[in-house]
């Protein structure tokens, strides 16, 4: 069997994801060895944008017009295009700046603007059509290797569509929530960390994304009930996903 | 006038981030790093949110070293709010950056560095005939990464890692059982430094200004005096007096001085320079007996520096955590109005948070300087040398060596336009 043609992209992000396949290291050697690496420029020389892949990886939000375009190319010739982590996923924390006036932002931060061509920052299913989400902030082991091996396998892949909270309970972690009163993320965030902040005594903040049909509202409230100011609660529920619908009834600031 | 010949690198490979390269030929060589990361506007939207989330968000503008963000922030955030942490939890966070800079030091020297050494395009290529070296790699950045998330809970993008201390500490029994891992990769650290000792790095040799934290009785990595080669010698609060930073109009990154000076670099060769006699003993040893002998000028030697540091973090680290017991700890943290600053030794180098928060919490002000923003202009001028000497060689020759040249940096590209 010829071996899978695999592209990896980076847009605006921290490269995490990238690494985060490097730090996969147990199954790395067999995993390089199973597929062909035609794209990834961290990792190696020489490669082309336009070359036909099997599976484009893309990891990083769109903050360019340059970014958008080739985003579409690099569409046209894959088979597959899978976002992987936040920033691809759901905007993550490069959009948080989404929530301002985006030329106020840039001013605090270059005397010249006029060498600044930002955009928004966007998910990549924002410009196209995607074949699945590897959801997490760095993306999780579990789901890319699902994802890739279900596609390649013409197989539905089994991606975990519930939140943290179902983690945390398998983990029997006491809720900090319900418990202690803590400002957990948790009921609208998508598993996949396996509870990985309550299990060190810290309340989600939502890195791995909004989950789908998320109840933001209602969380939104009994943060209200526990005494958050409205501007925390904002920030509760920007920091990982502006973009999304799902957590746009927790962005009202009352 | 005339027009000159010239070479474009227009996506530089392995490296973290996005740059191409300008050379223009002749006479006097005009270099340009066109760093084209896209803005990524930190120091923008950090302002408005509140002072415990801004850890957790600016460990994400950089997916090697999340730990030194998160640690120089958090410093920085400390000064402003007059927290005060204990000595345990100062111990831990050095523990935490030892062992990130260790793991990316790993991947710069093998999977970043190492392939133009030997003409391949990546380690992909290098797999079938280096399999003992990536072996190497794989060991002990596992071990690294394991220390990272033993104290962290996560090596990218830690989780326990708060303004006053953690979240959790670990048992005993953990940090017993990554004793036994860093005793075992000791022995292949000397190997790393044997490896990169290997290499046949460019003869090349440019004065340059080195800069570094400076401790008394340790290898400063977290706190200390910013001390240069030149004599410069000032507490960390003084930075925005000495260092100046500046837009330039062909890359997203800034470019930094030393006020009424000039280029300088940081990084693993400027630390050898401030404080080699501050390294463990059994590393200085090591370098004697490789040879490697300071003053040193010539910048692709920051590749065998941070081979050296490898070896050297992995003693550190076996100490710290053998002389120490950690126990639970409350944080305390009461929020007040102030601004502060702090400076870090990242793995690449020096690297700057400042911020003013409000009196709610909320950050008013930010700027951040990193490594590569510190070293892009003293890059720029080494090239030019570099090529200036160079020019008779073939262009693809020519090419390759800049390539090496500024990958022996180590530079993050991504951190630079943070």
């Amino acid at each position: 069997m010829e071996k899978p043609k695999i592209g990896i992209f980076k847009y605006s992000c921290c490269a995490g994801c990238e690494f985060q396949l490097i730090y996969f290291q147990k199954n790395i050697l067999e995993t390089l060895g199973a597929v062909d690496i035609l794209y990834c420029k961290m990792l190696q020389s020489g490669g082309i944008e336009e070359e036909p892949l099997d599976v484009a990886l893309i990891e990083g939000t769109i903050t360019e017009a340059w970014q958008a375009a080739q985003l579409k190319k690099i569409r046209e010739i894959s088979k597959y295009l899978i976002p992987i982590g936040s920033c691809a996923v759901c905007g993550g924390i490069p959009a948080i700046k989404n929530i301002s006036q985006e030329l106020e932002v840039e001013k605090r931060v270059y005397q010249d603007t006029s060498l600044i061509h930002s955009l928004k920052a966007h998910p990549v299913d924002h410009y196209v059509k995607v074949d699945g989400y590897v959801k997490g902030c760095p993306m999780g082991e579990r789901d890319l290797t699902e994802l890739v091996i279900s596609l390649l396998l013409n197989k539905r892949a089994d991606l975990l569509e519930y939140c943290v909270c179902v983690e945390c309970k398998l983990k029997n972690n006491i809720c900090l929530l319900v418990a202690y009163h803590q400002p957990c993320m948790g009921p609208v965030t998508n598993a996949g960390c396996e509870a990985l902040c309550p299990s060190n005594n810290r309340a989600c903040y939502g890195c791995w994304g909004p989950m789908k049909d998320a109840n933001a509202k209602a969380l939104a409230e009994q943060f209200k009930k526990m005494g958050l100011s409205s501007e925390d609660i904002f920030r509760k529920f920007t920091e990982f996903g502006e973009p999304t619908e799902e957590l746009k009834p927790g962005q009202l600031k009352s | 006038m005339s027009h000159q010949e010239h070479i474009d690198i227009d996506y530089l490979a392995r490296v973290e981030g996005e740059t191409a390269i300008s050379i223009k030929l002749g006479e006097q060589p005009a270099i340009e790093l066109k760093i084209f990361e896209p803005p990524r506007l930190f120091e923008g939207f950090l302002v408005g949110r509140r002072y415990d989330e801004v850890g957790d968000i600016v460990s994400r503008i950089c997916g090697i070293c999340p730990v030194s963000h998160m640690t120089t922030a958090i410093l920085a955030i400390e000064k402003a709010m007059d927290i005060n942490v204990s000595e345990q939890t100062r111990i831990l966070r050095k523990i935490m950056s030892i062992s990130q800079i260790v793991a990316s030091h790993l991947i710069h020297l093998y999977m970043l560095a190492m392939p133009d050494y030997y003409g391949y395009g990546g380690i992909m290529e290098m797999l079938p005939h280096f399999g003992k070296e990536i072996n190497r790699l794989m060991k002990m950045k596992e071990v690294m990464n394991d220390l990272t998330t033993l104290i962290g809970g996560r090596a990218l993008h830690p989780v326990t890692y708060m303004p006053g201390g953690f979240t959790r500490i670990p048992p005993i029994k953990d940090f017993n059982a990554i004793l036994g891992k860093l005793r075992e990769i000791k022995i292949e650290a000397e190997m790393v430094v044997e490896d990169i000792s290997g290499l046949k790095l460019p003869d090349f040799s440019i004065d340059a200004e080195y800069v570094a934290l400076d401790k008394e009785g340790e290898y400063a990595i977290n706190e200390g005096r910013i001390v240069s080669s030149s004599g410069l010698d000032i507490p960390v609060e003084k930075y925005k007096d000495y260092f100046q930073e500046y837009q330039v109009n062909y890359a997203m990154a800034k470019q930094s001085v030393i006020k009424g000076r000039n280029s300088f670099m940081v990084g693993a060769l400027a630390r050898l320079h401030i404080k080699f006699n501050k390294l463990q003993e059994e590393t200085r040893v090591l370098a004697k007996k490789i040879g490697f002998k300071l003053p040193n000028n010539n910048p692709f030697y920051n590749n065998l520096a941070q081979a050296l540091e490898i070896f050297d973090g992995i003693l550190c680290c076996l100490r710290l955590i053998e002389s120490n017991s950690f126990k639970d700890e409350e944080i305390k943290v009461e929020v007040r109005a102030g601004e502060g600053g702090a400076v870090t030794e990242a793995p690449r180098g020096l690297l700057y948070h400042w911020y003013k928060v409000d009196r709610k919490g909320v950050i008013e002000k930010a700027n951040i300087v990193t490594p590569t923003a510190h070293n892009f202009l003293n890059i720029e001028k080494n090239l030019k040398k570099l090529v200036k000497e160079n020019i008779p060689k073939k262009r693809d020759e020519i090419r390759l060596l800049c390539e090496e040249l500024v990958r022996a940096y180590d530079p993050c590209f991504s951190c630079s336009v943070h």
